[in-house]
């Protein structure tokens, strides 16, 4: 589904992403940890050519997204994206943020594109603020309205970039309640994460990355019985128990 | 003062009108307001334009922002006023060779506004609508100019008192304006110039102090809205 080869990226003479290669089958979840400025949210933003690299390829459904014959646009709609800052539009209200892709991408008519925006704030428990602003909802809720957001494009591959990480610790649960019914329903997922415990219970496989490097990788048993003494093992006592 | 008010307020609210041409504090705000609704589509283009990934779109603009900025505006004034009759073949009177004048100047202005209000938007907003897969177009129109033309509404109200204060160089080409018609009431009294432009500069004054507290309040209600408030959206 998505396959990373030798991936390299530069921002000027920092080197960011050395050699890194992966896979992600179709209904799998990765989930992705490392220390701040290794290099995490640079390597999934190469899914969607939110960055663009400097070497290597990157492959979804066997197709190089830097190829000219990939039209990004229509992959990023088959992409979702959620981010830590969540990035919702704040003109808009959450239905209209919802919409918004429906209606421009998916040529929705106003009331089509309402009802399918309803049953995706259906899904993530947020009917109620439908006609909300953003500015009024707490963290969480724009997270799950974030979530929506992406899902309402009917994506075959949802892309996380610690989308718990700004959130106050009471509203951390619902955003990984909603990322665990994704991923129950079959979602391939990559997600970069702190939360331990999230990682335990539905990650297929945990990468671990340093300084641009994926150095370790292993399903969460085979990383928590054998590798106890590794950086990763270190990496995860730090980062507290999940 | 108040006598001088008394005698010739019509003169300078409307000018001569109804017997001659409108003008006066009207016209002043006419033509302020119309200048700046008509170089709003060539701002924002400039805008877009200097923030554009290609050079031969952003080079132009900047060239044509730099120039603009770096001349008085008589300049623009004189020229229009001498060159479109060359052009189009026919004189031009004085409200729109000011109106002409002040769009090309006034574009310059504003699309350093709105470019600035286009910058100071965080990059997720921009990143958020790319992933969900909308282009260049459906982006702009849907997501940046809505959220940064409201956060710039408070300096384009300053623009706008600008602009007040600019048009009274329509004097130098006859656009009946206040300022114009403040020279004609003193060249009627002919004694009291101090009185004469006593009132036009508490009429600009008033006007722009009002403008500007306007810009204010708009301001805070802004920044009100950043903090949690729904924000408040302004169509282009
Ligand atoms: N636009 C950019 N320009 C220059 N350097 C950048 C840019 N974005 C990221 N970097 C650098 O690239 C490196 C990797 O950044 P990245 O954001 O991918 O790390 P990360 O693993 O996601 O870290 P964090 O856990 O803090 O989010 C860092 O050293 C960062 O400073
Ligand atoms: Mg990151």
């Amino acid at each position: 589904m998505i396959r990373f080869e030798n991936v390299d990226k530069w921002f000027g003479t920092l080197q960011v992403l050395a050699g890194i290669s992966g896979e992600v089958r179709r209904g799998e979840v990765k989930v992705l940890v490392g220390p701040s400025g290794s290099g995490k949210s640079t390597l999934i933003r190469t899914v969607t050519r939110l960055e663009t690299i400097q070497g290597g390829r990157v492959l979804v459904d066997d197709a190089d997204i830097a190829s000219r014959s990939v039209d990004i646009n229509r992959l990023r709609q088959r992409v979702g994206f959620v981010f830590q800052a969540y990035n919702l539009f704040p003109h808009l209200s959450a239905l209209g943020n919802i919409t918004l892709g429906l209606t421009k991408l998916r040529g929705l008519s106003k009331a089509a594109a309402r009802e399918r925006a309803m049953e995706e704030l259906a899904r993530v428990g947020l009917t109620e603020k439908a006609d909300e602003m953003p500015g009024l909802l707490s963290g969480g809720q724009k997270q799950r309205v974030a979530i929506a957001r992406s899902l309402a494009m009917d994506p075959q591959v949802m892309l996380f970039d610690e989308p718990t990480s700004a959130l106050d610790p009471e509203m951390v649960g619902e955003v990984l309640a909603a990322m665990k019914r994704l991923a129950a329903g079959g979602m391939t997922m990559i997600c970069v994460t702190h939360e331990i415990g999230f990682a335990r219970e539905v990650a297929d496989e945990i990468w671990f990355m340093e300084a641009g490097r994926l150095i370790e990788r292993g399903s969460p048993a085979e990383l928590a019985s054998s590798q106890a003494g590794s950086r990763l093992g270190a990496f995860l006592r730090k980062v507290g128990p999940g | 003062m108040l006598e001088i008010l008394q005698n010739n307020w019509l003169l300078f609210l409307v000018g001569q009108y109804p017997h001659g041409p409108i003008g006066g504090l009207v016209m002043t705000l006419f033509m302020a307001a119309l200048s700046l609704a008509l170089c709003f589509p060539f701002a924002i283009g400039l805008a877009l334009a200097r923030l554009s990934p290609y050079r031969w779109l952003r080079l132009p603009a900047t060239a044509i922002v730099h120039t603009v900025r770096g001349l008085p505006l008589i300049m623009f004034i004189f020229w229009t006023y001498f060159f479109s009759p060359l052009i189009i073949g026919r004189a031009v009177g004085g409200v729109e060779t000011l109106v002409i004048a002040l769009v090309v100047y006034e574009a310059a202005y504003l699309s350093e506004i709105i470019r600035a209000g286009i910058e100071g938007l965080p990059r997720g907003q921009t990143e958020a609508a790319t992933s969900l897969g909308l282009r260049y177009w459906p982006t702009t129109i849907k997501v940046v100019l809505p959220q940064a033309l409201h956060n710039m509404l408070p300096s384009m109200v300053s623009q706008f008192v600008s602009t007040i204060k600019e048009t009274s160089l329509g004097y130098v080409i006859s656009a009946h304006e206040l300022t114009f018609a403040a020279a004609q009431v003193n060249n009627v009294l002919l004694t009291q110039p101090f009185e004469v432009y006593g009132i036009l500069a508490l009429t600009y004054f008033a006007l722009c102090f009002a403008l500007t507290s306007l810009a204010r309040l708009i301001e805070r209600r802004i920044s009100a809205g950043r903090g949690g408030a729904p924000g408040i959206v302004v169509a282009a």
